[in-house]
């Protein structure tokens, strides 16, 4: 047995005990004239109380609600001592005699996750307490019980001087009472608005509980205005009744909520059968979990992120303000995650009970989403890919026409001029034939540079190596080629390694300010894995330049991945993986 | 006195020869510009009689210096060239201000003379 359950037996017991003792009190008590009534109701707050209480308690050991019903019970027993014969148990009661409300406020305003979960709902709590315990103690040792009109009641043992102050202190007690239990209501009344899911089940407490602060109001404005003292013991009466009538409304809201939980996912369940398209699973789980603004979100493991039904990528982490996030696991795998009313959090147990209803629909629907993220991934890449395309054929003509061509023009006009004045004038000639070998080596070797952008020659002709040494060497900083495959590959997968190797040293030659450079081409486990490593200033936009960018294009139509490490002050490490046979 | 002649093309090669060209072929060059604003002020500076007008400029394009000089009359006299051939730019030579076109590797003195004749 553990030692809440002892504690638990040992407050069951207690209660048990104390409502006997209670019970005599009362029926013995000289200054009270419903006597049978107050024992009655004393045993139904008293035991009511401490019994649901110690039931909520053993079944939501988490939550505060079962601890505050049983301390409300208790404090109902200590309200009815107030009608004891002596002295100290007089006193005790009358002292303690207004606690349970405070207790009830707390209660109330904690339902149903057992938390005050805003600051006002906790000012208002505190003043709850203040106003049942200080405030009436600096009442209670200025009242002579005897002067007050109630001959039979025992002296009080506290009584300084029975004085008007406290008349005036009794008065501030109940107007900030009143005030304070009409903010009570408004607040009851507003949660019960606002939490849709589970309106059915919370609706008794909220009920009964609002009901027993507005008879508690009526009575303290009754007795304060100093109206007939039948109406007001009517008042009293019904207000106990009330009171009594609470705990058995947690009982029921408690088996409501049990009802409502399992006829949702029994109902969930039904429809996942039925109807299919997508926002069908969505309209089912908002239903089953009350919360129309439900959202869904498939993990898709490929792309590290999840995505909408539509396969677009959509950030869950951190959930939006208002909203929580619970992830939706099968088999140990992260299907989904539903985004939901933070509200819903009290009820964490019955979102997983209702995610895992709907696994297997979800894993369905995130293989949907899966797809279509996939497609929507080929359909940008092949936009990027036909774009990359065009402006390649735009910069080649642009090269063309401002290098090699410009030259030749030049070239054809020199060589015009030398033609007339080869007669007249050798020297002149011998100048301008000098100067058009001097533009056509530079249109050749312009020439050169551009084919090699296109494809290189050495790489089809030579392979791998020759082709990335003499990147290396026609690099500005110091590259060493540590390692290369021993055979020849396929030639995409030799081209596309030869442009990642060739971009990222043109990256490294550009932006990275490092001294040097390595390159390793290994093959191992059917595919081909690139680095080129730097030892530059790092820092490098992990969203790729477009030259990256078209390169990783490149790589992916091989089936292959690219990413760039490149944390800053430590150099960059550009990585493509491409299978290969 | 030879006619005077500005050259206005972005690439300093092809202006070098040129110039060398049209000295050789009895037109004295006052000036050279590599892009149409620097064409449109040097034109206003110094006034040349010619102005043999590259039609892809970095700036604005040869048509469009040729459409704001041509509100003077007829002077400067205007020679569109390119390295590339008339057919690539429609009817837009036919269309604009200019005397005509002069492919760059058919440009000589004698081409020039031919057209501002």
């Amino acid at each position: 047995m553990t030692s809440m359950r002892r504690v638990q037996i040992g407050l069951a017991v207690l209660a048990f005990v104390i409502g006997i003792g209670v019970l005599l009190v009362v029926i013995n008590g000289e200054h009270n004239n419903h006597r049978g009534a107050y024992a009655a109701l004393a045993l139904g707050i008293g035991w009511g109380f401490t019994g649901t209480g110690l039931y909520v308690w053993r079944r939501r050991p988490g939550s505060n609600i079962g601890p505050l019903m049983t301390a409300v019970g208790f404090s109902g027993f200590l309200k009815a001592l107030a009608f004891s014969n002596g002295s100290l148990l007089f006193t005790i009661g009358s002292l303690g005699e207004v606690l349970i409300y405070a207790l009830l406020v707390h209660l109330l305003l904690s339902f149903p996750s057992g938390r005050l979960e805003s600051r006002p709902d906790r000012l208002l709590v505190a003043i709850s307490y203040i106003n049942t315990t200080v405030v009436p103690l600096a009442a209670f040792v200025f009242t002579d019980p005897a002067k007050e009109g109630c001959a039979n009641c025992p002296p009080n043992p506290l009584l300084i001087d029975h004085s008007q102050a406290a008349t005036v202190i009794g008065a501030a007690q109940v107007d900030i009472a009143v005030a304070l239990l009409g903010a009570v209501v408004a607040v009851l009344y507003r949660r019960w608005r606002s939490t849709p899911s589970q309106r059915g089940a919370f609706a008794p407490v909220l009920a009964v509980g609002s009901l027993t602060f507005v008879l508690l109001m009526a009575g303290l404005i009754v007795e304060q205005a100093g109206l007939s003292s039948n109406l007001a013991d009517g008042l009293t009466l019904a207000l106990f009744g009330s009171i009594a009538c609470l705990p058995f409304a947690f009982l029921v809201g408690l088996l409501r909520s049990r009802f409502s939980q399992a006829e949702a996912i029994s109902s969930l369940v039904g429809r996942l059968g039925g109807g299919r398209g997508r926002g069908a699973l969505r309209d089912a789980l908002a239903e089953a979990l009350g919360d129309p603004t439900l959202e869904l979100a498939y993990w898709v493991p490929a792309q590290d992120a999840y995505v909408d039904a539509g396969g677009q990528v959509v950030s869950v982490d951190p959930a939006p303000a208002g909203r929580t996030r619970t992830v939706v696991e099968h088999e140990n795998r992260r299907i989904a995650a539903i985004l939901h009313d933070a509200q819903l959090e009290e009820e964490r147990d019955f979102v997983k009970a209702v995610g895992a209803a709907a696994a297997l629909t979800l894993e369905n629907e995130r293989l949907d989403a899966e797809l279509r993220a996939h497609v929507e991934e080929l359909r940008a890449s092949r936009t990027r890919i036909v774009e990359a395309g065009y402006s390649e054929r735009r910069r080649i003509e642009r090269n063309l026409h401002d290098g090699a061509q410009q030259r030749l023009m030049a070239l054809t006009m020199n060589l015009r001029l030398a033609r007339e004045k080869v007669d007249s004038d050798a020297t002149a000639t011998a100048e301008l034939l000098d100067e058009a070998l001097g533009e056509l080596s530079e249109a050749t070797s312009e020439l050169r540079e551009l084919a090699r952008g296109i494809h290189p020659a050495v790489l089809s002709d030579r392979g791998l190596d020759a082709a990335l040494n003499g990147l290396a060497s026609r690099a500005p900083v110091e590259v060493e080629v540590t390692e290369t495959p021993r055979g020849r590959l396929p030639g995409p997968v030799e081209s596309a390694t030869y442009f990642v190797v060739s971009e990222a040293l043109t990256n490294v030659a550009r932006y990275a300010g490092a001294d040097q450079a390595s390159v390793r081409v290994a093959q191992h486990n059917g595919a081909v894995e690139v680095e080129v490593r730097d030892d530059g200033v790092g820092g490098a936009d992990p969203e790729l330049g477009t030259g990256l960018r078209g390169l990783s294009d490149r790589v992916a139509a091989l089936d292959g991945r690219l990413e760039v490490v490149s944390p800053a002050g430590e150099g960059t490490t550009v990585r493509a993986s491409i299978p290969c046979g | 006195m030879p006619p005077t002649v500005l050259i206005v093309d972005d690439h300093p090669s092809f202006r070098a020869s040129a110039r060398r060209m049209l000295e050789a072929g009895g037109y004295a060059v006052v000036g050279e510009a590599p892009d149409g604003a620097s064409a449109l002020a040097a034109v206003r500076e110094l006034g040349p009689e010619l102005v043999l007008l590259d039609i892809q400029l970095p700036d604005i394009d040869g048509f469009e210096v040729a459409e704001r000089l041509s509100g003077n009359g007829g002077v400067p006299a205007i020679v569109l060239t390119s390295s590339r051939d008339s057919s690539d730019f429609g009817d837009a030579i036919s269309a604009s201000p200019a005397r005509g076109f002069i492919p760059k590797s058919d440009l000589s003195g004698e081409a020039i003379a031919a057209l501002i004749r």
